[in-house]
């Protein structure tokens, strides 16, 4: 009871997050028809579905796990939209493309027993570090402080998937913290987004200037 | 951001930018095919085609076979600029 009590509101904070800049992404691909745009209201719905399957989870009983676990898939497939995007970009000094591939491909090795629920946390913990440095290396060109923010807030985001994916190993012992973790995450995320969404990006909504194109 | 490659709709931004530049800015009769090739930098057949995209679209329109923004176009723009802002957050482009 005590867990749902204080799980509940967390995810529900995370779902409305993730659904707010998933909705605001999705406004700017309608209006100037652009992938990354789209991808990113790919992976925003998708982590925000993943939310909600793990709050559902919460009240599923016998179905529990495996609610948190679709849960779980979702949102890693959420941070691989991300990561696309990010892999998609020809930095001057970029390594090659598989260099991606290649931590999914050891993640199979280093994970303990047979878990899915690890497994996706671990694939969502490779693909959120790589964002992350990816974002930091954008900061690192740009020097834009909201970069600097969606960038942490990423890392705070892997930070906690490695804190739930020792739970395997030691079970319930930083499971709040990293809920909490994740939550300050996006909430580091939506700072810099609430300049655009919350300002005017809102309230184009419904405007399809660029349709066509 | 690292100069790299533009996006399409970075392109179209540049294309749409020049126009406005050419209609507003002193130049009241608007953009020829050679400013926006100039200022866009992209070649001629191109160009056609984009800029042929622009005018059915209602963003651009011709004016004396020069090219003109419209105020769909500058609302355009005025979107890009906002939606921009909001990719380089996430350290992606447009």
């Amino acid at each position: 009871m005590v867990e749902i009590l204080f799980e509940l509101p967390m995810n529900l904070l995370g779902l409305g997050i993730s659904a707010f800049i998933g909705r605001f992404a999705y406004s700017g691909y309608s209006t100037v028809a652009s992938p990354n745009l789209l991808r990113l209201t790919f992976a925003f719905a998708s982590i925000s579905l993943g939310f909600a399957l793990i709050a559902g989870g919460l009240f599923a009983g016998s179905y529990s796990q495996v609610l948190t676990t679709a849960g779980l898939a979702a949102q890693a497939l959420g941070y691989f939209f991300i990561a696309f995007s990010h892999s998609l970009k020809s930095f001057d000094l970029a390594p090659p493309k598989y260099f991606l591939l290649l931590p999914l491909a050891v993640t199979g090795f280093v994970i303990p027993g047979n878990s899915i629920e690890h497994l996706v946390r671990s694939i969502s913990f490779i693909l959120l570090v790589y964002v992350s440095i990816e974002t930091m290396a954008s900061y690192m060109q740009s020097r834009k402080s909201s970069t600097l923010m969606i960038g942490s807030g990423l890392g705070m985001l892997a930070g906690a998937e490695l804190m739930s994916w020792y739970e395997f190993i030691y079970p319930y012992s930083f499971y709040i913290a990293a809920l909490l973790i994740k939550v300050a995450g996006f909430g580091l995320i939506f700072i810099p987004f609430s300049k655009f969404g919350l300002a005017s990006g809102l309230g184009r909504m419904n405007s399809q200037v660029g349709s066509g194109l | 951001m690292a100069a790299g490659y533009r996006t399409h709709v970075s392109i179209i931004a540049d294309i749409l930018s020049t126009a406005r530049q050419y209609s507003y800015e002193g130049y009241e009769s608007g953009a020829t095919v050679t400013h926006l090739i100039r200022k866009a930098n992209v070649p001629h057949q191109r160009l056609s085609s984009m800029v042929s995209t622009l005018t059915q679209s209602g963003l651009l329109y011709e004016d004396s076979a020069k090219y003109k923004i419209s105020e769909k176009g500058i609302e355009f723009l005025k979107a890009y600029s906002e939606f921009k802002g909001f990719a380089e957050t996430f350290g992606l482009r447009v």
